[in-house]
């Protein structure tokens, strides 16, 4: 557990707030958990109503049941399409995310734990990509592997995706804080090699914080849209957001009602993501936020 | 999903980034021995069908087909990027509204000696989308014949007779939203389906001049066009509906968008998406600007076309014939992609003089047959139609919600399109 | 510079090089997916079409190598696309996080009930992709079948155009907010947590209010992450095109086709004008480059 990680809620005491106060609060806190949560609550009652009904009825409340129905209705259109399309999107953020926080904690770690010639400069180079967004890079990619052949391939979308500066940059932190140089003293006393010793002793340390890395670079590659949109043509390699938005755009081919609740469907993995690790997702937006 | 190909050969408003909607590829050709190879590219459903049944008709022409995304998802891009690779395949599936765009970006390969004798198979507005001044560069699949398409519901609860003239349909539109103020005539329409009405009133966006493109999109006689939809936003007859969201069908479902003029293909999108509008809907004519008439225009539809770099020209011309003019095979793409031959000799097909009850068993075809022999003459495409649609919809869809006049759309689109082709070093006249 | 050296000259050697190798997979990449396409499309920025007549053959490019940029600083749409993008920014990335650091002190607050429940509720929009949640938002805004306006209509008698020309920016802006709001907010939460007890509880005995002590304590000390919170939103509105692109069909024509920078490249590339589409995306590069880090420069965080 990294220090971040076991940051503890501090107690505070509830005595000494008035019934005002608490009332104010809360409905303020109400209404803002209504903003959030209102288009939300749209897309699930939307979903389970009969198909072909999702846009009557207020939007706001129960109004017959079939889901079931709607469900099969999403899994009908070109063959199942929409399910290769989730498989796609976990493929390409499972193995991206993978592989981009074994990168970036290799990375990270060395920047945070030795001392050489150029670090500066290398520490300075990925703060400055951190602040130019990846979207900028998207168009200049595509064409670039227009000229290369990569268009159309997974590598188009994979590659990219892999790399995150944002990741090193959190992977350095999360190294700096809680791998103990004494440990890493002690493994090369007893003669084993660096590689070795951030395999077998820091990785292992530095797992929660990795978990959370993966976490957030998971999310930012399933929620990524024009860089598949671009450099991924062929339907059955999309990620499931830009089979999403051409449902959306098919003028009608996909009924508006199959796009809500094909919708819905596809929020669901990262949703329940969010509700069972919700501890390393806090863990790194600490750690992004002490510095 | 017969939809889907009703749609992609209809094209739509190309949300998608890239290029706008057909595919083409070429590439392929003869062994010295076996028969010749051909490979295709297309995704309306039913053409791997197709192939089947050539391939099966004869030895010596064996053809490969491979289903590529819908054109403005990215199928053109794959064939324009297989061109530029040298390893595109001998024909693909182009949109008639991007064939130019494709021929300007100098991906096709012109057939026109091969293709002479067969010109009288085809429909003359269809042959004229699959050629650019002398060249042509493929065969016409299917069309897109315009009428008119009504809720009778509407139309008899108010007593209106169903408009043959444009001032008739102002009337209407008129009678209609008086008594119900919920109710409009007719929704918006954008790029490719606005085109259809320019279409019909002869006057063409652009025209080939000699050795110069001609941008005529600002033309007097559009102007007239323009202004007569201008009438009727100003008056706010029109739904506020956009063409093709959610509205729109919900519309299009319940009465209070109560006409559509468009193609063929808009027969499956009434069917497929408001379906609360069954046993009310029927076609007539597209109306006139002079009473009498019988002029239509046409939206959508594709062709086959053969990809620069083809080396059997002959073997796919022989190939790409055969399937837009085969009866037998060309009643199972009706029936499998909906499509609506190009070939004359097939608008008599069995399959396409049926009664549909969506239509309260009205043989809509019979309409649409009548459409496609008077579609006009004359129009042509222009060299970058993505690019050209995406300046018209930026200006039109002001003008349609009360912003701006479709004038000055026109008039902008006009200019931008002619800068855009002069930027780049083409013949523009005016 | 090596932090210990064990035995000798080999050893010292291999930690020199240890760093590197441990750097150089990320290095790759990042030389690859990141400096060779810049490079790359700066390099086509220099070339323009040309073609010639009816053009009926391909295009082939001249090295030209200042008309693309000449094109760009008078391209009135590509320059009105960065004004609109800046005015979003002015105004929608202070609304937002004046909002997620109004709602993280509620939530931190002693009044507070059900903090896991808020704290939750309001990442949870974060889950949803932006182009999916503008997929949604763009059924809750439909001009005719809106549920929102539905609702309004019957109990209040009026609607909300969501595109008159007005209000269309805005209604970008309300998605983006909605998506984003609930992830800045744990940011600036997971900072308030790291504030020692014993600073709060000499603010109270003090007397300070709660208030006094929110603004005067919790602020200052959250700075950090309000700063950067800032950053990662001016970057946010830079890019921003998701959202106006799948709203636009249905924004009747006040969301254009080059509403935003990055959607005005994109509608090159759809033009197939990619040397122009390049030298757009590089200049905006540069632009939202110089911005984030004179930010940066400018609150102090870089001296660190």
């Amino acid at each position: 557990m990294t220090p971040t990680l076991a940051s503890a809620t501090r107690p505070r005491g509830q005595r000494d707030t008035t019934p005002a106060s608490r009332t104010g609060v809360m409905a303020v806190l109400l209404l803002a958990a209504f903003y959030f949560l209102m288009p939300i609550w749209w897309l699930i009652v939307a979903a389970t109503k009969p198909a072909g009904h999702q846009f009557s009825g207020s939007g706001l409340w129960f109004d017959g049941f079939g889901l079931v129905d709607n469900i099969a209705l999403v899994f009908d259109v070109n063959n199942g399409i929409f399910g290769r399309w989730m498989l796609n999107s976990i493929f390409y953020s499972g193995t991206a995310a993978l592989i981009g926080t074994v990168v970036s904690a290799m990375a990270g770690y060395a920047i945070a734990k030795y001392a050489f010639r150029g670090r500066g400069v290398v520490f300075g180079v990925i703060l400055a990509a951190v602040l130019i967004p990846k979207v900028m890079f998207t168009l200049p990619l595509f064409l670039m592997f227009n000229q290369v052949g990569l268009l159309n391939t997974p590598l188009a979308m994979l590659l990219p995706s892999i790399v995150s500066p944002f990741g090193v940059y959190l992977a350095s932190v999360f190294a700096a804080q809680s791998v103990p140089d004494e440990l890493i003293e002690a493994g090369r006393l007893d003669g084993a090699g660096e590689f070795r010793i951030f395999r077998s002793v820091s990785m292992r340390i530095m797992t929660p914080a990795l978990v959370t890395i993966f976490l957030f670079q998971f999310v930012e590659v399933w929620n990524n849209y024009l860089l598949p949109a671009m450099v991924l043509n062929d339907t059955s390699l999309q990620p499931v957001v830009v089979g999403l938005v051409g449902w959306s755009a098919s003028n009608g081919n996909v009924p508006a009602g199959t796009v809500v609740v094909a919708a819905f469907l596809s929020i669901i993995p990262l949703v329940i993501a969010f509700l069972s690790l919700q501890r390393f997702w806090r863990a790194g937006l600490t750690a992004g936020a002490i510095k | 999903m017969k939809k889907t190909a009703l749609r992609s050969a209809g094209l739509a408003g190309a949300v998608a980034v890239g290029l706008a909607l057909t595919a083409c590829s070429s590439g392929g050709g003869a062994t010295a021995d076996g028969p010749a190879e051909i490979d295709f590219w297309g995704w309306a459903p039913g053409y791997a069908d197709a192939v089947a049944a050539y391939n099966a008709s004869q030895d010596d022409v064996k053809v490969n087909y491979e289903e590529v995304s819908p054109g403005a998802k990215g199928g053109y891009e794959k064939m324009l990027n297989a061109v530029t690779a040298g390893n595109a395949p001998c024909l693909g599936q182009v949109g008639y509204e991007t064939l130019t765009s494709f021929a300007a970006q100098g991906a096709l390969e012109d057939v026109s000696d091969i293709a002479a004798d067969d010109e009288g198979d085809f429909s003359a507005a269809t042959w004229a989308a699959m050629s650019v001044g002398d060249a042509v560069y493929g065969v016409p699949v299917d069309q897109g014949p315009m009428a008119l398409f009504y809720n009778t519901e509407v139309f008899d609860a108010l007593g209106i007779a169903v408009p043959t003239t444009w001032d008739e349909y102002k009337a209407a539109a008129q009678q209609i939203h008086a008594a119900d103020p919920s109710k409009y005539i007719s929704a918006t329409y954008l790029n490719y389906d606005y085109a259809g009405f320019d279409w019909q009133a002869q006057a063409p966006w652009f025209g080939v001049d000699g050795d110069s493109w001609n941008v005529s999109i600002d033309s007097p006689e559009g102007g007239e066009v323009a202004s007569y939809w201008q009438g009727m936003v100003d008056e706010g007859l029109l739904s506020p509906a956009p063409m093709w969201d959610q509205s729109w069908y919900t519309g299009l479902g319940d009465g209070s968008i109560a006409t559509h003029v468009g193609a063929v293909w808009i027969a499956g999108i009434l069917k497929g998406s408001a379906p609360d509008g069954a046993g009310k809907w029927a076609v007539a004519p597209m109306p006139q600007w002079n009473a009498g008439d019988e002029i239509t225009g046409n939206v959508g539809g594709s062709g086959t076309a053969v990809l620069k770099g083809c080396d059997n020209p002959e073997a796919a011309w022989d190939f790409a014939h055969f399937m837009s003019t085969d009866a037998d095979t060309y009643s199972a793409l009706v029936e499998s992609a909906g499509l609506y031959p190009a070939a004359t000799d097939l608008l008599t097909l069995p399959v396409l003089s049926e009664g549909d009850d969506y239509f309260g068993g009205q043989n809509i075809y019979e309409v649409f047959a009548e459409s496609s022999e008077h579609v006009a003459d004359g129009w042509v495409w222009g060299p970058n139609m993505p690019e050209t649609v995406g300046f018209l919809d930026d200006g039109l869809s002001g003008a349609w919600a009360g912003t701006g006049t479709i004038a000055d759309a026109l008039a902008t689109t006009q200019q931008k399109t002619v800068d855009a082709l002069e930027a780049q070093g083409l013949s523009v006249s005016e | 510079m090596t932090a210990v050296t064990t035995n000798g000259a080999s050893a010292r050697v291999r930690r020199w090089r240890t760093p590197w190798l441990f750097l150089t997979p990320f290095l790759l990449l990042f030389v690859a997916m990141y400096l060779a396409p810049i490079a790359f499309a700066f390099i086509q920025s220099l070339f323009t079409l040309q073609r010639d007549g009816l053009g009926l053959t391909a295009p082939t490019l001249a090295f030209d190598p200042f008309a693309n940029y000449a094109r760009v600083f008078t391209d009135d749409e590509f320059i009105a696309s960065l004004g609109r993008v800046l005015l979003f920014g002015v105004v929608q990335v202070p609304v937002m996080l004046g909002l997620a650091l109004f709602i993280a002190l509620l939530i931190d607050s002693k009044s507070a009930r059900g903090r896991g429940f808020f704290r939750l509720g309001s990442f949870l929009p974060f889950a949803v992709p932006g182009v999916v949640a503008a997929v949604m938002w763009s059924f809750l805004y439909s001009p005719v079948t809106s549920p929102i306006n539905g609702f309004l209509e019957s109990a209040f008698g009026f609607t909300i155009p969501f595109f008159s020309d007005a209000l269309a920016l805005w209604s970008v802006a309300n998605v983006v907010t909605w998506c984003w709001t609930g992830y800045n907010m744990l940011i600036i939460y997971s900072a308030l947590q790291t504030i020692p007890a014993e600073t709060l509880e000499a603010a109270k005995i003090d007397g300070a209010s709660s208030w006094r002590t929110a603004w005067s304590i919790k602020i200052p000390m959250v700075r950090p992450a309000l700063i950067l919170t800032t950053v990662f939103s001016i970057i946010g509105s830079a890019q921003l095109f998701n959202e106006p692109t799948v709203l636009k069909p249905i924004s009747g024509g006040a969301i254009t086709s080059t509403y935003t920078p990055l959607m005005a490249a994109q509608a090159q590339v759809a033009a197939q004008n990619y040397p122009y589409a390049a030298a757009e995306s590089v200049v905006l590069a540069v632009l939202v480059g110089v911005t984030s880090f004179v930010f940066f420069k400018i609150t102090g965080r870089g001296d660190r």
